[in-house]
């Protein structure tokens, strides 16, 4: 490590625990794991300024409930190392069908949310028979010409919180701030690497046009109907190229706009869509 | 030693509006082209090339151009257009190409094609900058994946160095290109290639690159403590190749604008140069630290042990940028002290001289370059004062009498051949007009 490496501040921001760690192909991975039930898998986002990992959500308990609710951080993320080899979302598949070997599980439910989402729709491609049921929430990975993606590199950080929030952004401190200062700094610029690694230029993937067909697991795609950062076209599209799939469009509650992280606005709702549709 | 002196200009168009009325628009990215009239554009970049072309008749070491992408900071998006350009309108000053960026070219072998011909269009007085680019030019190019930028950079290096040092063709076989037959036409007239340098703004390698080629290493806008603490690296990485660093390849970038006082000095130019740092240099820190243009380490360390710059430059004052060594606004004594300041801290045997400050007009301009040339440049050099340019001698000949006596020695390996259908086998085509010299080389 470097000269200028700071003693770690300590992690006791509100939705932290304490990972486990398991080796896949020499990457010291980490995941979370609660509940019981079938095993789902749930891929997380990564959003400028958010902090999706390093956390337990609130939605997760929801999930748990249920099922046995395994999170695991992409490499690259949280406490996960970004290995020299990471390339392309094919690494994140193969590295994601080694876990899941590794945990002695065979054919997950899987929900992925935004970045998350993309992941999860390239494992169904490539292992179509391993996927019990596939739930993507607000899912990134499409081209919809005339109407793209807003672009996750350049939101200045006032825009950031209302576009990923909706108008009320400070109700969601607890999704924002872990340990601040120069570490959070750091630890959320580590992360952007590895999501720009994958999604810097193209930020879609062509072949989903042609090999969505591939996917057979009954497929459920959410998508937040005020998301100021995924247009519905791209839900819609993920929606129309599967063959077993539908679309459910969350719609805002209490005055509330549903934002593209409607995982933290309406954690129960999202959570019985899921359920509902891992159940059917 | 001489201390260089060159001239850079930025050649900005400056009719835009100021960055703070922009919301979510940036100079460097996305505002709106509309603000760049055409016709005006000509005229700006005119204006620009006149003042360095004007750069030969002061007495300059050199004139450098620059690569400004997809904005109003600079109106030329590639450094060799403007190189070539400025090859045909000067004679004898050196041309620095500060520089083409090679993650823009798709393959490194166009680079070393361009630089190549450039060194031939202005007989060896080319030098040439390899800037890796600004964190914000990925989100303009739609090429490279910044998180691929640094080590593609030194990889197309690689490729150039090769092309340059030895004979093609070669068979590249990198992480990221893959070149079956890289054969470099022409070969650049200087031997081994034109002098390099490679702007820095704090990254250890850089340094590490810049001493194991005895480059020069140009230090970009740093703290000037900072900036110390860089040139004692680059006398630790040149000292395990065995060498100390000459002071010219230490070259500084400061801000200048010379007038009769000091107050006078102040009165033309310090508006201009506000303008230029809270517009033309002002990125956003999500654009200038785009995903791994620096390491995480680097991001750290940035934070902590300071390093990039200790306030935000659209915030500083004419003597904060003073203070750091930035800029220099005074009269010609002024300016000679100042100067021999920073040439004493830094041990730089090069001056980059930037003179328009984005917007200031050509006339106020050329008013500052004349005291310049006239009463601070002699200061630094040799009795006579003469630039470098005068003292050697151009690489290739500049005469047919010249290239008489060159073509002799050595014996060509090979002279333009043909095969005739009339009998006469293949014949040397040089002579082949000529009865008596219509001679077979072979059947």
């Amino acid at each position: 490590m470097s000269e200028t490496q700071t003693e770690a501040p300590p992690r006791n921001w509100k939705y932290w625990t304490e990972p486990e760690f398991v080796e896949i192909d020499g990457l010291r991975t980490a995941y979370r794991r609660k509940g019981s039930g079938e095993p789902l898998v749930f891929l997380h986002g990564w959003l400028h300024g958010v902090a999706l990992t390093r956390s337990w959500l609130p939605l997760y308990d929801e999930l748990a409930k249920s099922y046995d609710v395994i999170v695991a951080e992409h490499p690259g993320f949280g406490d996960t190392p970004m290995p020299e080899t990471l390339h392309s979302f094919s690494d994140y598949v193969l590295h994601y069908d080694a876990f899941l070997r590794e945990l002695g599980i065979d054919t997950p439910h899987i929900v992925g949310h935004s970045f998350g989402g993309w992941i999860a729709a390239d494992f169904a491609i490539f292992y179509p028979d391993r996927v019990a049921s596939l739930s993507l929430i607000a899912p990134m990975g499409m081209r919809v010409i005339d109407d793209p993606q807003t672009d996750p590199f350049r939101q200045m950080p006032d825009n950031l919180a209302v576009m990923l929030f909706g108008k009320e952004p400070d109700k969601y401190k607890d999704y924002v701030e872990q340990e601040g200062d120069v570490e959070q700094v750091v630890s959320q610029y580590k992360e952007s690497i590895a999501f720009a690694r994958l999604t810097w230029n193209p930020r879609y993937d062509l072949r989903h046009d042609h090999r969505l067909a591939r996917v057979t697991a009954p497929t459920l795609v959410i998508h937040p109907a005020d998301d100021r950062y995924l247009p519905r076209s791209h839900s819609e599209r993920y929606a129309e190229l599967i063959s077993d799939a539908r679309l459910e469009v969350i719609e805002g509650k209490d005055g509330e706009e549903a934002s593209h992280l409607v995982i933290a606005q309406q954690p129960a709702e999202v959570a019985a869509l899921v359920a509902a549709h891992a159940n059917r | 030693m001489s201390t260089q002196f060159h001239l850079f200009n930025y050649g900005s168009y400056p009719e835009v509006p100021h960055a703070d009325t922009l919301g979510d628009k940036t100079v460097y990215v996305d505002l709106p082209n509309r603000y760049g009239d055409p016709v005006k554009s000509h005229w700006y970049l005119d204006s620009y090339f006149d003042s360095l072309e004007f750069g030969e008749k002061l007495g300059f070491d050199g004139i450098l151009t620059t690569t400004q992408f997809g904005g109003p900071v600079g109106l030329t998006p590639t450094a060799m257009l403007g190189a070539a350009y400025l090859a045909g309108r000067t004679t004898r000053i050196r041309i620095g190409a500060i520089g083409p960026v090679l993650g823009a070219y798709s393959s490194p072998m166009r680079a070393a094609e361009e630089i190549a011909l450039l060194d031939q269009l202005t007989n060896g007085r080319l030098i040439i900058g390899l800037p890796m680019g600004h964190g914000q030019n990925h989100h303009a190019m739609g090429v490279i994946n910044p998180t691929y930028t640094r080590e593609r950079y030194w990889e197309a290096h690689a490729v150039v160095r090769k092309a340059f040092d030895e004979e093609g063709p070669f068979h590249w076989q990198g992480k990221h290109f893959q070149i079956p037959n890289a054969n470099l036409w022409p070969r650049p007239v200087q031997k081994g290639g034109p002098e390099v340098w490679i702007p820095g703004a704090g990254s250890r390698i850089t340094l590490e690159k810049c001493a194991e080629f005895g480059y020069t290493w140009q230090a970009l806008f740093s703290p000037r403590k900072a900036l110390m603490k860089q040139v004692s690296v680059f006398h630790e990485e040149a000292a395990k190749h065995g060498y100390k660093p000459k002071p010219d390849q230490i070259a500084v970038v400061l801000f200048i604008h010379v007038a009769e006082s000091d107050a006078q000095a102040h009165k033309e130019a310090d508006a201009h140069l506000m303008s230029l740092m809270q517009n033309m240099n002002r990125a956003q820190l999500h654009d200038a630290f785009a995903p791994g243009h620096f390491s995480p380490e680097t991001v750290r360390g940035f934070m902590t042990g300071g390093g990039y710059r200790s306030k935000d430059i659209s915030k500083m004052t004419v003597e904060d940028v003073a203070e750091e060594g930035w800029g220099i606004i005074g009269s010609p004594a002024t300016v000679r002290e100042k100067i021999e300041e920073i040439i004493a801290d830094l041990g730089a045997g090069k001056i980059i001289h930037v003179a328009d400050f984005g917007a200031m007009p050509n006339w106020m301009m050329r008013k500052s370059l004349t005291l310049m040339a006239e009463q601070v440049i002699p200061h630094f050099r040799d009795k006579g004062a003469k630039p470098i340019w005068a003292i050697e001698e151009p690489v290739a000949p500049q005469t047919h009498a010249e290239y008489g006596a060159y073509y002799e020695e050595p014996e060509p390996e090979a002279v333009p051949q043909a095969r005739l259908h009339d009998g006469t086998g293949v014949v040397d085509v040089r002579t082949a007009h000529v009865d008596d010299l219509r001679i077979q080389l072979r059947p």
